[in-house]
């Protein structure tokens, strides 16, 4: 967006047309004044770029580093077990995809994606030279720089700066609790969304209605999520400011919020889902991410993080507990957005900052590791598996980690350019060799 | 290091100090502070060098808990399978209704020593180190030992960096949060160490993985245990404390930044605040935590030559930075964006309320993105800007409608989870299950409450956390009700710390209160609501 734009964006919420008399309450946005002045803001600052039928990226955040050699697991091999010996899986529990790889056995909403044709395994993903640091492997990944340099900027971020500078701040929802660090652009883009949305209110509010000794029930979800205790729970990057001083940040974020609030609960109403998710809170977001793509939002890329992965101790419960909700959630999506016709334009991508160490520790947990598989789901993507299972003999390991074979940017690259159809190589500064994931 | 001239000194900047060393306040305090040199005012807001305790949160004194649950415990190993399912299910949401009643009391508890205006600064201090040396409830789970470490801040938060830094090492609730208290001799557990250099003392780029591998050998043999030989609990008395266990030690030689020896803890956290990385990094964290943007590198090595001159002396750095002429920086002044906690009190003292009930004033640091007790992740708190983004912006400026106009009507409070919050208000208190020698289980929890008496908790919840409008009465004049300008002259005075008001947001603010003059208590209350609900109100 240009300096003009922003000039304008300033002068309508200045002149009070949006601000001034409106009392700030939620039902404020969806106020008729609202919705007649949005029509206005709408036409323009939208621009073609974001059609409603254009593709779609869910970015899926396994916070913590999620244990990689527990999620795509080895099947018959040594190693594993020597490595393993009180975590290893056990052959017989394992969901097996070819003769030598399998998934954790709680994952089977994942294997019956993958029966489905719907799943794309890639192994090994990771860059060169690893960090071990939960906040500095994260910034890595969000920002898609070399591991030994910076960028202000985070890759999601840079593709909204080259793809479509002109839209919406709506372009990219994240529910988390801020902002991840890969959203992070030039001119600043992207909307946070928290907690139950408009269906879900709905049903709160019948229930709340109902119910005879009137309680209050909430309408906002409850806090205790109660993620397995690992010291890293949602981890997400600070905030840029750019050209922008922190009261230009804050008109801008205010604006935003009354613009993207609206049309979030216009989407969302609706749309409904047609099939049952878990009722964790990531079932809850994956559910709100299904209402608002077949609500028609022009939304480009929605951002989900899930955090309790920093199993240091303890792994085997929590883990179990982590990968059923990832599974469980994701299965229930996929099947909506097939119900819903729109499979062919969503794919999801899950990542993690690092797998874990080879070798179990003596507290039943894993320590911080480098290299881990990611998923791609979709209906564009192509089943199978992608890269090699990296080798765990002791003489291939990196200090005791995985090494990876492909480079995390690859990744990005083919998504990018196969999936939402754009030129990878300004936005990833580089060029990264395409994986075959695509049809 | 640069010192303001008293010439210098004037309402303005005493409004900015008061702001960002506490809480916020009164025009009277801005008034006071304005009248004393920058160094008496800075002195007089850091109060004096010792503390003066604040009386404990009550829960503390609970006692019994323990004691009750263990028998529970001993009858539910005896017990046939399926009801030791039932039984162990009981107990555990017991022991989680408690930890949730506990942990929101002793949040109200800290809100109300923030609130105190003679121990705002320290409590600020104490709420940074809250914030960098991040512990979670989500993972100690016990509110005694939040408050210990707590306490432990507070106690230290004037003192040296060393020893805070030791006993932050030695704190049960870090020794659990990030598992030395599990860490031995044979598997040395690197979490702690990572994070001591990453995020509490250096910074990344500062240290080798080997330092790492090194140091966590090092503390290894630091653990909690139980004096009186109990195990876990809620009682007081019952609390693990630091314990030194030579046999979990690892006693062999480590390399260290260099330096070989066998060293245990203590070395450790020696050996790292003597890198030349650890002024840099605390003095920068301190710097952009009160100033609100990072110190560029000419004032950054003329804060770290205070700080080694003061050998690490959090008091006198405080001062210094505060009588920095930089600190007032007038084009850096809206750069700093207030914290929930900063918010929610700041507010509260500012139109003369008391803070919400404590379970109330949890939800809204929580929606707002500051649970206390609960950092997000081990690196706290971001902070700046990262505080506002669409969703908190929207909930700033609706929960700032509740605490000027107030919930009037059920409306406002029918996004709270009342029953959650009778929960944790002890308003519906859980008490054990009961478990028969049948192995029947009969939980009392608030579902299983009698109708009447769950509705009456209820009602009593809804009393307890419905806010009447502000009383404004006390604030503006009744000259000052005359005139829309007058009026915005005394709240901007109040509110904005008589910042420059850009002429729209004037606008904006003005006609907020409408045309009736005099202006009634409601239509200073809607100026007040438009100034709470801009962009403007939200920096220092």
């Amino acid at each position: 967006m240009n300096n003009h734009e922003l000039k304008t964006r300033r002068e309508f919420l200045r002149t009070g047309l949006l601000g001034g008399s409106l009392c700030w309450t939620l039902p404020a946005f969806l106020s008729r004044t609202m919705e007649s002045l949005h029509a206005q803001a709408d036409g323009a600052l939208v621009q073609g770029v974001t059609g409603r039928d254009g593709n779609i990226l869910v970015v899926l955040q396994l916070a913590g580093g999620n244990d990689g050699l527990n999620t795509v697991i080895p099947i018959g091999n040594d190693e594993y077990r020597k490595a393993r010996p009180t975590l290893g899986l056990p052959d017989s529990s394992i969901l097996r995809i070819d003769p030598q790889t399998g998934l954790h056995p709680s994952l089977s909403g994942l294997a019956s994606a993958y029966q489905d044709g719907h799943l794309a395994i890639v192994q090994g993903v990771g860059y060169p030279n690893p960090n071990r640091s939960h906040f500095r492997s994260t910034e890595i990944w969000a920002t898609g720089v070399d591991s030994d340099k910076s960028s202000t900027t985070g890759w999601i971020g840079r593709y909204f700066d080259n793809a479509c500078s002109g839209c919406d701040a709506s372009v990219g929802i994240a529910m988390a609790s801020q902002l991840p660090q890969s959203f992070t652009a030039s001119t600043p883009k992207g909307v946070l969304y928290q907690g139950g949305g408009g269906a879900k209110k709905k049903t709160s509010k019948k229930k709340g209605a109902a119910d005879a000794d009137g309680s209050m029930m909430a309408m906002e979800d409850d806090e205790d999520g109660g993620e397995a205790g690992g010291s890293i729970g949602m981890l997400n990057g600070s905030g840029n400011l750019g050209h922008l001083s922190a009261l230009d940040f804050l008109e801008r974020t205010e604006m935003d919020a009354k613009v993207s609030q609206q049309e979030i609960a216009k989407a969302s109403a609706k749309a409904k889902n047609s099939v049952p998710y878990p009722g964790s809170r990531l079932g809850q977001n994956f559910a709100m991410v299904s209402r608002l793509i077949a609500g028609g939002m022009p939304t480009r890329i929605y951002y989900l993080s899930l955090g309790g992965f920093d199993t240091h101790t303890q792994q085997a419960g929590a883990h179990e507990r982590l990968l059923k909700d990832m599974g469980d959630s994701v299965a229930a999506f996929l099947a909506d957005l097939k119900a819903q016709g729109n499979l062919g334009r969503v794919t999801l991508m899950t990542f993690s900052e690092f797998g874990r160490r080879v070798k179990e520790n003596a507290s039943g947990g894993t320590d911080h590791g480098a290299a881990a598989p990611l998923f791609l789901a979709g209906g564009g993507v192509k089943p199978g598996l992608l890269g090699q299972m990296p080798s765990l003999a002791p003489q291939d390991l990196w200090d005791g980690d995985v090494k990876y074979n492909t480079d995390f940017r690859s990744v990005y690259a083919t998504i990018l350019e196969k999936h939402l159809g754009v030129k990878s190589e300004p936005i990833l500064r580089k060029s990264f060799p395409l994986l075959p994931a695509y049809g | 290091m640069a010192t303001l001239n008293a010439s210098d000194w004037d309402r303005n900047k005493a409004g900015i100090l008061l702001q960002r060393a506490g809480f916020g306040g009164t025009p009277q305090e801005v008034d006071a502070l304005a009248a004393l040199s920058p160094a008496e005012a800075a002195d007089s807001l850091l109060g004096p060098a010792r503390l003066v305790s604040p009386e404990p949160p009550p829960f503390l004194e609970e006692s019994g808990v323990e004691e009750a649950l263990k028998a529970e415990r001993a009858k539910m190993d005896s017990l046939p399978d399926p009801a030791k399912a039932d039984a162990k299910r009981e107990i555990a949401q017991y022991l989680r209704a408690t930890q949730g009643r506990q942990i929101t009391e002793l949040r109200g508890w800290w809100l109300k020593q923030m609130a105190e205006p003679l121990r705002a600064t320290r409590e600020k201090l104490t709420l940074f180190l809250h914030g960098h040396f991040a512990t979670s409830f989500e993972k100690v789970r016990s509110p005694s030992l939040l408050y210990q470490q707590n306490s432990l801040f507070r106690e230290k938060a004037y003192g040296m960096w060393s020893d805070l830094v030791l006993g932050v090492a030695q704190d049960p609730a870090m020794l659990i949060y990030l598992d030395g208290a599990k860490s031995r001799a044979e598997a040395p557990n690197e979490n702690f160490a990572r994070e001591l250099f990453e995020l509490f003392t250096l910074g990344e780029g500062n240290y080798t993985e080997k330092d790492i591998q090194e140091s966590a050998r090092a503390f290894t043999g630091w653990g909690i245990g139980f004096s009186n030989g109990k195990k876990g609990g809620l009682q007081r008395g019952a609390h693990p404390s630091f314990k030194n266990v030579p046999k979990w030690h690892d006693s062999g030689s480590k390399t260290i930044f260099g330096e070989t020896g066998n060293f245990d803890g203590t070395d450790v956290v020696r050996l790292t605040l003597a890198q030349a990385a650890a002024p840099r990094w605390i003095t920068q964290k301190l710097w952009r935590f009160y100033a609100g943007w990072p110190a560029p590198e000419p004032l950054l090595q003329e804060l770290v030559r205070e700080w080694q001159s003061l050998r690490g002396e959090i008091r006198p750095f405080l001062m210094a930075m505060w009588t920095n002429p930089n600190f007032y920086d007038p084009v850096r002044a809206a750069d700093r964006v207030k914290s929930p906690a900063e918010w929610l009190v700041g507010l509260c003292r500012q139109i003369g309320r008391p803070l919400p009930a404590p379970a109330l004033s949890a939800h809204i640091l929580n929606q707002l993105g500051q649970n206390l007790f609960e950092p997000p992740n081990v690196k706290g708190w971001d902070g700046g800007i990262a505080w506002i983004n669409t969703a908190s912006i929207s909930r700033r400026y609706e929960y700032g409608s509740w605490l000027v106009e107030g919930t009037q009507g059920l409306q406002k409070l029918s996004s709270l989870n009342m029953a959650k919050m009778a929960g944790e208000s002890g308003l519906m208190k859980m008490s054990l299950p009961e478990i028969s020698p049948e192995g029947m289980v009969t939980r009392h929890g608030p579902k299983d409450m009698d109708p009447v008496e769950k509705r009456a908790s209820l009602e009593k919840m809804r009393d307890a956390v419905a806010l009447s409008p502000a009383p404004v009465g006390g604030i503006t004049t009744s000259e000052e009700r005359q005139s829309p300008e007058k009026l915005l002259a005394a709240l901007s005075t109040r509110f904005l710390s008589g910042e420059t008001i850009p002429e729209d947001l004037r606008a904006r603010f003005q006609q907020a209160a409408g045309e009736k003059i005099p202006f009634t208590d409601a239509a200073v209350r809607k100026m007040i609501l438009a100034i709470v609900q801009s962009p403007l109100y939200q920096v220092t």
